[in-house]
This record gives C-alpha cells, sequence and structure tokens, in this order.
C-alpha cells in the first residue's frame, strides 16, 4: 500500500513573549493511503498543530513532512500554498463556509481555486450535483449555511473538501459543534467517502465514539504520540 | 448572483455605499471644477468670438477679469476715428458684479446701442433697445436660462430694479447691456468708459492700424489688445489655474483612495477567518489580492458611475440656479474615470496584500 503521508521527527516550537512552547517534540507518523485515522489527545497536546503541519499551514522547527511524494517541509510559502490546493482538502470544527454563497457557490469555489482562480470545466455543474446527492444534500445547493442546520453545513464542508478529489482530508474536530444525530450523520459520510472512494482521511477528535469508526487511532499527548497506533476492527 | 465579490458588497450595503460615495465626490469634484472652468472658458470664448472689432483699446487696469473699472475717457473714441484703418471706434463701460446668489460673478455692459450693434451686426429679436436710466436689454441664453424676458425687471448696483426691453441676439459679451449713459450715470463715470471697440478697415491688418494707434500721438501710452487675444489673456488672468485643476485632481486621487482603502482594511477586518479559510483552500496570494481588488473596482465602477450622474446634475442645478456654465469634456472625463477606478485600487491594494500577507492558523482562529 502506498503511504501518503510521511511526518518525521515532528519538532514545533511556538515563541510566546521570551518563553519557548513546545507544542511538538519529534512526532513520527505514517499514513496510508484510503486510512481512515484518528488522533486523539487532550486539549493542548498538539493534534491541531500536527493537522496544520499535515496542511501545509505551518512549518516545523525541525522534522520532514512529505505528502503524496511532495516535501512540504523544504518547500516555500507559494509552494506549500499550492501543494495544499492540490492535495489536500480541510473540515473545520466550525464549518468555515463562505456565508454569502450559497452551498454550490462555496464548492464553485473551492473548485475555482483549484483551478487556480480560472473558472471549472464545463461538466463542473454535473459533478457538483453529483458530490452534493451523494452528501444527500440535492435539495440544499442553492441554500446558503445560516439557511441550513449545522449537520448540512458541515455535509457542504465535506463536499468542499472532496470536490477537487485531494489526496487526504485534514478534518479538525469535525463533529464538534454538532449534536448527536447531526454527528453520526457527519461520521457516515466520512466513513463512506473512505470505504467508497478509498479517500485518506485524518481526523482530529475528542469523541471515542467518533474514533471507533476510524481504522487507526493515534493518541497524543504532551506534543508526543503516547500509544502505539491502534487498528480498529471494523 | 452567486459571487463572492458582488455577494460580499450587498452584505454590508452602507459601508459600501460609503465607498461609493467617495469615490463619487472625487470624480464629481474633478467633472465639476473642470467643467466649470471649461464651460466659462467657452462661453467667454463664444461671447467674445462674436465681437467683430479687431482691436479691443483700453488702460492699464481697465479690463481685468473681475474688475470694473471706468478710467477711459470716451473721447478716446474721436481720437480713434482719425487714426487710419479705423472703421469704427465704441466706448464699452464693463461692471462686474457679484452673481446671483452670491456664487461666481456677471458682468453687465454699457454701450451705445445703435453704434454698438452696427458693429457686432447684432439686433434686437424682442421688444426695443435700451434708452432710459432705468432699461436693459439681454441676450436669448439669459432670458432662457433665467426664464425672464421683456417686461421683467432685474436687479443691478446693489438691488436697484432695471426693466428689461428688449431681447438681442446674437450673444456678444456681457449678457446685460444698459445704455452707455445710463451706466455712466449709475457709476457717477461721465465721460468715461472701459475700453473702446476698434473696428479696422476691410483690407487692413489689425496688426498695422494697432501700429498706427500707438504710435499716434493722441492715443499713444495706452493698452492695445486683440480680441482674438481675449481668451487667452482671461485664462493668464487666472493665476495658476492649471496648477489649481491639477492639485484638485490629485486631492480626488487621494479622496477616493482613501476611503476605498478604509473600507477595505475594515473588509479584511471583519474577514479575517475568511481570508484564513480561502488559505486553507488552497488560494495563492494573487488569488486573495484580486478577489480584494475585484470587489474595489465594482466598488469604484459603481461610484465612477454615480459621480459622473451627480455631475451632470449638479451641473444643471447650479447652471439653473446661477447661471454657471459647465462643459464636460471627454479629456476630463478620462481624468475622472481614471482618478475613480485607479484610486479604488490602489487604495485597496494594500489591504489587499494585508490579507494576502496574512497567517492562516492565525486567520483561522479569529474570533
Amino acid at each position: 500500500m502506498k503511504t501518503i503521508l510521511q511526518a518525521e521527527n515532528l519538532v514545533k516550537v511556538y515563541r510566546v513573549g521570551s518563553v519557548d512552547v513546545h507544542a511538538l517534540r519529534g512526532v513520527s507518523l505514517d499514513v496510508e493511503e484510503g486510512e481512515f485515522l484518528a488522533i486523539m489527545g487532550p486539549s493542548g497536546c498538539g493534534k491541531s498543530t500536527m493537522l496544520h503541519l499535515f496542511g501545509g499551514l505551518l512549518t516545523p522547527t525541525e522534522g520532514r513532512i512529505s505528502i503524496d511524494g511532495e516535501d512540504v517541509t523544504a518547500a516555500s510559502d507559494a509552494r506549500r500554498t499550492d501543494i495544499r490546493r492540490r492535495k489536500i482538502g480541510f473540515v473545520f470544527q466550525r464549518f468555515n463556509l463562505f456565508p454569502t454563497l450559497t452551498a454550490e457557490g462555496n464548492l464553485r469555489l473551492a473548485e475555482r481555486i483549484h483551478a487556480g482562480g480560472r473558472e471549472t470545466a464545463k461538466n463542473g455543474d454535473e459533478h457538483r450535483r453529483e458530490v452534493l446527492s451523494l452528501l444527500k444534500l440535492e435539495d440544499k445547493m442553492h441554500h446558503k449555511p445560516l439557511e441550513m442546520s449545522g449537520g448540512e453545513q458541515q455535509r457542504v464542508a465535506l463536499a468542499r473538501a472532496v470536490i477537487n478529489n485531494p489526496a487526504i482530508i485534514l478534518a479538525d474536530e469535525p463533529t464538534g459543534n454538532l449534536d448527536t444525530e447531526n454527528s453520526a450523520i457527519v461520521l457516515n459520510m466520512f466513513q463512506e467517502m473512505n470505504y467508497r472512494f478509498n479517500q485518506t482521511i485524518i481526523m482530529i477528535t475528542h469523541n471515542p465514539e467518533a474514533a471507533a469508526m476510524c481504522r487507526r487511532i493515534v493518541q497524543m499527548r504532551d506534543g508526543q504520540i503516547v500509544a502505539p497506533s491502534t487498528g480498529v476492527q471494523l | 448572483m452567486d459571487n463572492l465579490v458582488v455577494n460580499n458588497i450587498r452584505q454590508r450595503p452602507l459601508r459600501a455605499l460609503i465607498s461609493v460615495a467617495g469615490v463619487a465626490l472625487g470624480v464629481a469634484l474633478v467633472m465639476l471644477f473642470t467643467g466649470l472652468s471649461r464651460g466659462m472658458s467657452n462661453d467667454l470664448q463664444r461671447r467674445s468670438s462674436n465681437l467683430r472689432a479687431e482691436i479691443i483699446f483700453t488702460r492699464s487696469g481697465g479690463m481685468e477679469l473681475t474688475s470694473s473699472t471706468a478710467n477711459l475717457s470716451t473721447k478716446y473714441a474721436d481720437e480713434l476715428h482719425k487714426v487710419e484703418g479705423v472703421e469704427s471706434a465704441v466706448p464699452v463701460i464693463r461692471y462686474v458684479f457679484q452673481g446671483g446668489g452670491g456664487f461666481g460673478f456677471e458682468q453687465i455692459e454699457g454701450v451705445d446701442w445703435d453704434a454698438y450693434a452696427a458693429l457686432n451686426a447684432m439686433q434686437i429679436v424682442e421688444g426695443r433697445a435700451p434708452a432710459g436710466v432705468d432699461e436693459v436689454v439681454i441676450d436669448e441664453t439669459k432670458a432662457q436660462n433665467n426664464k425672464t424676458g421683456v417686461g421683467e425687471t432685474m436687479s443691478i448696483f446693489g438691488g436697484k430694479p432695471y426693466r428689461i426691453v428688449g431681447v438681442y441676439a446674437p450673444e456678444s459679451g456681457a449678457r446685460v447691456k444698459m445704455s452707455l449713459a445710463a451706466m455712466q450715470d449709475a457709476l457717477q463715470s461721465p465721460g468715461k468708459c472701459s475700453y473702446i471697440l476698434v473696428k479696422t478697415k476691410a483690407g487692413v491688418a489689425p496688426e498695422d492700424v494697432a501700429r498706427a494707434i500707438d504710435a499716434a500721438p493722441t492715443t499713444k501710452g495706452n493698452k492695445i489688445q486683440f480680441t482674438r487675444d481675449v481668451v487667452t489673456n482671461v485664462e493668464k488672468s487666472i493665476p495658476y489655474l492649471g496648477v489649481f485643476l491639477r492639485a484638485l485632481v490629485g486631492l480626488a486621487a487621494i479622496v477616493s483612495a482613501l476611503v476605498v482603502m478604509l473600507a477595505m482594511y475594515t473588509t479584511i477586518t471583519e474577514r479575517t477567518r475568511e481570508i484564513g479559510v480561502l488559505k486553507a483552500l488552497g488560494a495563492s496570494r494573487g488569488f486573495i489580492v484580486s478577489l480584494i481588488e475585484q470587489e474595489a473596482f465594482l466598488i469604484s465602477l459603481i461610484g465612477l458611475i454615480v459621480g459622473f450622474a451627480v455631475s451632470l446634475a449638479a451641473g444643471y442645478l447650479i447652471h439653473r440656479a446661477y447661471g454657471l456654465m459647465f462643459e464636460y469634456g471627454w479629456r476630463w472625463a478620462l481624468v475622472a474615470a481614471a482618478i475613480g477606478v485607479g484610486g479604488g485600487l490602489l487604495g485597496a491594494l494594500y489591504p489587499a496584500v494585508r490579507a494576502a500577507s496574512l497567517d492562516a492558523v492565525t486567520a483561522l482562529s479569529y474570533e
């Protein structure tokens, strides 16, 4: 199986005033293509920092990250942006949809960014409809975020993340703002994406039930992976 | 319309409106001032071009743009008649007073109507020539603009009423004329005038006549001006008019740029998290800059259209109220357009670059 993400000895130190804060203290992790991986751990253990490093939003103080064969750490800011554009899809806890755009508009914007600012292909409409219907959002296509429930918004955010067929989806507590019912719906969608399309997903979660739906769980504490990766029987 | 740029503008209509007003103000300032300058200059040129006399004989200070001096003896007219090549010499008193509503200035001339009309091929199209000391005639443009005419009265010389007894055409010199005697009486300047219009005989070069006037013992030492130079001299007589207009254009550009910059800066602060999301989606710096510049461009474009509309409306209203002439030219319209759009784009550049340089993680966690 192909290794889609490789992190070696990642160290991240933030300078806060005159104090050095060690967010990551030598994390190494390999993620295979098609994996659905949960990262768990208490607040402040470095989960989000690690996710931001994987997404090229941050650069490590030490260590190396490779995404789908491309070294993110050695890349310039513009190059990391380019890798993120082509290979990464983000899903956030707070959905982060553009409130002035409809569900379709949000997807169209992601497509336009993916296309480097150019207008998207003519078959884009069909593709968007396909993705939205897969996430059971076909009737919400022309709705704006505030006209949708939290669960629906998060599904649109997931649709936005997958619309450009990224190599990896990075999800930062995607069910953190959802009730139990909507959490289950969204997690099922993640799982379906993983099963049906072999989509690689790395998900931060505090929720053991959410983590239980993943193929593997990584436990973190104090900037380190503390427990060996746990394979989950599904 | 599902467009981020358009929707962002629609989301904050008041802010968009203020930005549009800022750009429109800059554009309107340029259009109105240059339109007024051009309108007044062209108006003067039109009226001067109807003067058939080739030479204006006057004294220094007798015919400045805003002066109303009657310091030249009318006896010079008789002396000018004696100069070789002179066909006729008609004395004129010009009086300059503050325009209606205290805005701008107006002129009135005192002339011997028959001689003046014969010289400039003018005729009374309604009513009759001025004769009494409280009578005036006006040109067709003034009658039309002020919606006035024969039988009406107008106030001159500190509110003194004058009856309009005739309307003449074509327009030439001041738009209001009274008899020379009446004007001399009103100004208490008997036997005086501001200048004398000199018509040269056919086939005689005005330059030769001017030289002859300057050489004649009875007329030498006075100021001799060619009618064709009047407009040029008027423009020269407003010192630094060009500099003023250029400074105004610069100020308008700064106003437009500052208003758009402040509006876009606020926008960026408000949308910090959205910019973080754009970065997380892989938007390049160029993409983010272009998104903000597109918004600024759209605002500037609307401001430009509003600015043009305001200029036209304000020009019309000022003309109706105060009689000031506005003429808009393509060149200044293009300058105004460049200021409106260019100022807007330039003003948005700093906020745009700042947005593109935001740290993605910090932006994403912005509350």
